[in-house]
């Protein structure tokens, strides 16, 4: 069984799908108290756990505006860190308690976690999962526990004035003396396991069991002395000049370069990483509120959601017939062909729930040796 | 004839307030049993994190089950035995250690003669200026000194500003072992001085006088009679400095650049990175266990310092 891919023709028939409108063009059709009729009683707000900057105003814009434009509920976003909020969320399922959140905004590996621990609600139920693509299916999961909602990809980001022949084409370029100290990647190495793998001379297929290419040129790259650090880290990076490179999602990449930062991206020849995230709902709340909560999830669903909220984001989503942004038409970290998604590398999400925490702190043993 | 006609202190009606109320509820033997009672509420809040302290126990003896993501029904030792046999980990704790170690002597190197010309100046002015500049920086968060140094040593911060005005190119003075190091010290400075400042304060200046009198210099006097004298106020600040540095997590993560870790950052990753509550729990105890035992080391040494805990019974 081929466990790891390139994407190829998955992610065209995912951009290519040609499924109705559904409940989007319903939502938006029919009158809203009509529609919820019969809802339970509404709560005074929900509250979605999120990322900061960017992620979070694009979701708002998006998604929770509209939301509660529609329903009349409150959307506050929690802006804690994704890993900090999964141990207060498993404790309170634990203890039968009510969730601190109604909605997680989470990482499709991070959320398999919790759905394997058996804390998140069934989402198999919502209307508008009919006119998604496949993408929105979580790999490795029975059902949905979590709904993916786009995918984005781990781009090698860079600074032109460093590149004065050219971008760059290779990770390896980056491991040029002059870069030293110069370069950096997420504090646990994600986004670049992968791409180290190829560039480190292995297969795809050597993932999870043989990964040994990785390491060595992780192992490079540490006598490069690679800053290490979050999303915010890097933008901070970038405007400062400590940085002419880095491994980071496309999304942070593209919010430095709208904020006036000189930055470029590319997808080097190896390849880049290209993961999902989702959202999910943590058990333990009250029926109401946790119809309210699947609704929220229902209309992030819909086109007129997804095409506001990724444009935000720059990124692919989870429904047909969406328009790119126009600074992203024929980028590579926005796939929309066939071509685009060759050098994508996608590893499934059950292998990266499996081992994520092994690469983790290999990663961090390396670097901090 | 004031005095006489002084008000009664409201302190002092609080307490008899107290007092009265206390007597009320055990009026015979509760004068003797005051103390312990006034104790109760230290004892409470020390009981429950003892209680915190077993339940970090007993999840340090449990696996993480990746396919669950649960904790193993069944108590290990295996987290322990990865702790101590992980190389990593052995890195990080040696880094820690060290970090406090160097942390702790170079702080008591400024806060010792800050503390002095503080206690012992008769300058008002510049007494006022000194506690006011040991004062501030306790309004400001660790996190928040810790990014104003990003501002002002990064590549187009203001030391590299200055040095660009002499033709020097800008260098990396951040995300680096010494940058952390650094860092740590400014933090922990006003607490060696605060705790340096009472020991100092406490040694009768006409001893000095009495040591210059019988002709001893400046230097002598300071090596022979202030810094034996001053002994317990080391000590409690050098215990203070080096167990506040060697749990510390801010500076590493902001002025490390992500590869200067120290144990609690090695905690966190495990508890909110990894998910493995198991390791992080056992990792923290050994932390705890490493503290304690330099704690114990230095009563041991040289005495318990300010807390006094080992002055003779007269």
């Amino acid at each position: 069984m081929k466990k790891t891919t390139k994407l190829g023709m998955r992610r065209r028939s995912f951009l290519q799908g040609t499924a109705a409108f559904g409940a989007a063009t319903a939502i938006s059709g029919l009158s809203v108290s009509s529609l919820w009729a019969d809802a339970p009683e509404k709560p005074k707000e929900i509250i979605i756990r999120a990322w900061g900057g960017s992620w979070v105003d694009s979701l708002k814009k998006g998604v929770s505006d509209p939301f509660t434009e529609m329903t009349g509920i409150s959307v506050r976003h929690d802006l804690t860190e994704d890993n900090e909020i999964q141990p207060k969320v498993w404790a309170a399922v634990a203890q039968n308690r009510v969730p601190p959140i109604h909605i997680n905004w989470d990482t499709t590996t991070n959320a398999s976690k919790s759905a394997l621990r058996g804390v998140t609600e069934d989402l198999s139920g919502l209307s508008n999962l009919a006119n998604t693509t496949e993408l929105a299916k979580p790999v490795g999961v029975e059902g949905y526990p979590i709904v993916n909602t786009y995918g984005y990809v781990y781009v090698l980001a860079y600074r032109p004035e460093a590149f004065p022949d050219g971008p760059p084409k290779s990770w390896k370029e980056l491991l040029d003396p002059k870069f030293k100290g110069r370069v950096a990647f997420y504090n646990d190495g994600i986004g670049f396991h992968f791409p180290a793998q190829v560039a480190g001379g292995g297969s795809l297929d050597g993932i999870p069991d043989a990964m040994g290419p990785a390491w060595e040129f992780i192992e490079k790259f540490k006598a490069q002395k690679p800053l290490l650090g979050e999303d915010p880290d890097f933008t901070t990076w970038f405007q400062n000049g400590e940085i002419d490179a880095a491994c980071t999602i496309s999304t942070n990449a593209r919010a430095a370069k709208q904020n006036g930062v000189n930055i470029e991206w590319v997808v080097p020849e190896e390849g880049a990483k290209f993961d999902t995230d989702g959202l999910w709902i943590p058990k333990g709340l009250p029926e109401n509120e946790l119809y309210w909560a699947k609704e929220y999830i229902n209309f992030a669903l819909t086109k007129e959601a997804q095409q506001v909220w990724l444009d935000g984001l720059g990124l692919p989503g989870v429904v047909p017939g969406l328009t790119p942004p126009a600074d992203l038409i024929n980028d590579a970290s926005y796939p929309t062909k066939e071509s685009d998604f060759a050098n994508l590398i996608r590893v499934s999400a059950q292998i990266q729930v499996e081992n994520e925490s092994e690469w983790f702190s290999k990663f961090k043993a390396i670097m901090q040796s | 004839m004031g005095k006489a006609n002084r008000p009664y202190p409201l302190s002092w009606r609080i307490m008899d307030a107290a007092e009265a109320v206390f007597a009320a509820v055990w009026p015979s033997r509760g004068g003797r049993m005051a103390p312990y009672i006034m104790l109760a509420p230290a004892l409470l809040l020390v009981g429950l994190l003892v209680i915190g302290m077993i339940q970090i126990g007993d999840t340090s003896l449990r696996v993480l089950d990746r396919t669950t993501f649960l904790m193993s029904e069944d108590w290990t030792l295996a987290n322990y035995q990865k702790a101590v046999s992980d190389a990593f980990f052995f890195k990080v704790a040696w880094r820690s250690l060290l970090g406090a170690a160097i942390v702790t002597v170079v702080t008591l190197m400024f806060a010792f003669p800050y503390a002095y010309v503080m206690v012992r100046t008769n300058n008002a002015a510049l007494r006022k200026f000194l506690l006011i500049a040991l004062f501030l920086p306790f309004f400001i968060g660790q996190v928040v000194r810790a990014y104003g140094w990003l501002i002002i040593l990064g590549n187009q911060g203001i030391v590299n500003d200055m040095l660009g005005l002499v033709g020097v190119e800008p260098i990396r003075l951040l995300f680096n072992y010494p940058a952390v190091l650094f860092g740590l010290v400014q933090y922990m400075l006003p607490f060696g001085v605060l705790m340096l400042a009472p020991a100092l304060t406490a040694i009768p200046e006409e001893i000095e006088a009495a040591a210059t009198s019988l002709g001893a210099n400046w230097w002598r006097s300071f090596i022979h009679v202030i810094l034996p004298m001053a002994k317990p106020g080391l000590i409690g600040a050098g215990l203070v400095v080096m167990t506040l540095s060697l749990t510390d997590f801010a500076m590493p993560a902001i002025l490390g650049g992500g590869t200067q870790d120290f144990i609690a950052n090695a905690i966190y990753d495990q508890f909110f990175r990894t998910s493995d509550q198991g390791m992080g729990a056992a990792l923290a105890l050994l932390l705890v266990a490493i503290g304690s035992l330099l704690v114990g080391v230095v009563f041991t040494v040289f005495g318990a310092g300010t807390l006094a805990m080992g002055r003779s019974k007269l």
